[in-house]
């Protein structure tokens, strides 16, 4: 049954074997550059994230794709859905807003970093009046689905702080990160997805 | 994936507005004891309030639900801006967005210096966030009191 393909293989040869390995490589690593490029963009660790519990029912559903952006001259406001992580808790969670206190603070560096990236303000622009300083915001936040707020998640904190956030749900599609989950939940699925694909490029004949 | 897109950049065409009512009736403040720390005593504000808006504008084909939340605005005597979301509901379908509702808070209203004593008087606030089948979730203002409610001196026992 496979003969004829290891006949094809051996035709083919080694310098084609490499051309393949190195393609496959190139893809990779062009899907990285994209993830870190949108990483920068948004200022988020993870612009995208999938959705892992129910806790945001009827809003979102496990599976559901979701967007983010963490403009850092942007103060983060009630009703805002952030996704969070608090140190020692392994997942990221995704809920709402419920409070905010904002303490006047400082200009960051890391906001006129940002700035002068993406909308070429001169980089020491730390007392210019057009960029205000961005409080200190002590927040309290909430899945829509559950009757308490989320101190108890956080794990000996008061407050949730800017530091802990990953960023703001801007944009949302439904369902398209259920593969992901799945591959988690089947892990041989995982494997011969990704056998399946290598296999696929090394056998491909132009 | 071309028609999600589609249905996602459609959903700008509708920017429905609407507004609605809102009055505070009764602000009151009680002594308590705090959530995690019994024998730590803090303030709560109980405020009793009317909402009559007609959200139904806001529903189009590319919308999945409606998040209503009605927050209290304020500066405290540290100058520390404060917005605590106290009331909230999820509307799901277009024959119930007609908002009718006379009632007090359903989270706990509390100060970060766990009193109310001398702060300014409070703005409240209906927004609504516009959640969709598929693309941007866009927020907005319904309603804001006319002018802004005191906090009573802290009452120590139901009257």
């Amino acid at each position: 049954m496979f003969a004829e393909e290891l006949k094809a293989f051996r035709r083919l040869g080694l310098r084609h074997v490499l051309l393949q390995i190195l393609n496959f490589a190139s893809v990779i690593a062009s899907g990285l550059m994209i993830w870190k490029g949108l990483g920068l963009i948004t200022n988020s660790e993870s612009p995208i994230v999938v959705v892992l519990s129910g806790s945001m029912e009827p809003a979102f559903y496990r599976g559901d794709l979701l967007f983010l952006t963490n403009p850092p001259n942007q103060r983060y406001q009630t009703g805002d859905i952030t996704v969070y992580k608090i140190p020692g808790a392994d997942i990221p969670i995704v809920h709402r807003v419920l409070e905010t206190h904002d303490t006047p603070g400082k200009v960051k560096k890391s906001q006129c970093v940002w700035l002068s990236l993406f909308l070429s303000m001169p980089l020491n622009s730390y007392d210019r009046p057009g960029i205000t300083p961005m409080p200190k915001q002590l927040m309290l936040t909430k899945g829509d689905n559950n009757h308490v707020d989320d101190i108890e998640l956080y794990q000996g904190l008061e407050w949730l702080e800017r530091k802990h956030i990953v960023g703001k749900v801007r944009g949302f599609v439904p369902y398209v990160g259920y593969v992901t989950i799945a591959m988690n939940d089947f892990p041989q699925l995982k494997y011969a997805l990704l056998g399946g694909l290598g296999l696929l490029a090394l056998l491909q004949r132009e | 994936m071309a028609l999600l897109a589609a249905i996602a950049l459609s959903s700008f065409v509708f920017t429905a507005n609407p507004k609605g009512g809102l009055e505070v009736a009764s602000v009151k403040v009680y002594h308590a004891n705090a959530r995690r720390y019994p024998n730590r005593k803090q303030e709560l504000a109980f405020v009793n309030f009317n909402i009559n808006a007609d959200l139904s504008p806001l529903f189009h084909w590319n919308t999945k639900q409606l998040f209503v939340y009605l927050e209290a605005e304020y500066n405290n005597t540290k100058s520390v801006e404060n917005s605590v979301v106290i009331w909230d509901r999820i509307i799901r379908r277009k024959e119930d967005a007609y908002i009718k509702f006379a009632g007090k808070n359903k989270y706990m209203f509390r100060e970060v210096s766990t009193s109310f004593k001398d702060v300014p008087p409070a703005n409240y606030v209906l927004k609504y966030n516009v959640m969709p089948y598929v693309g941007v979730l866009t927020y907005g203002e319904a309603a804001r009191t006319s002018e802004a409610a005191e906090f009573p001196a802290a009452q120590s026992r139901v009257s």
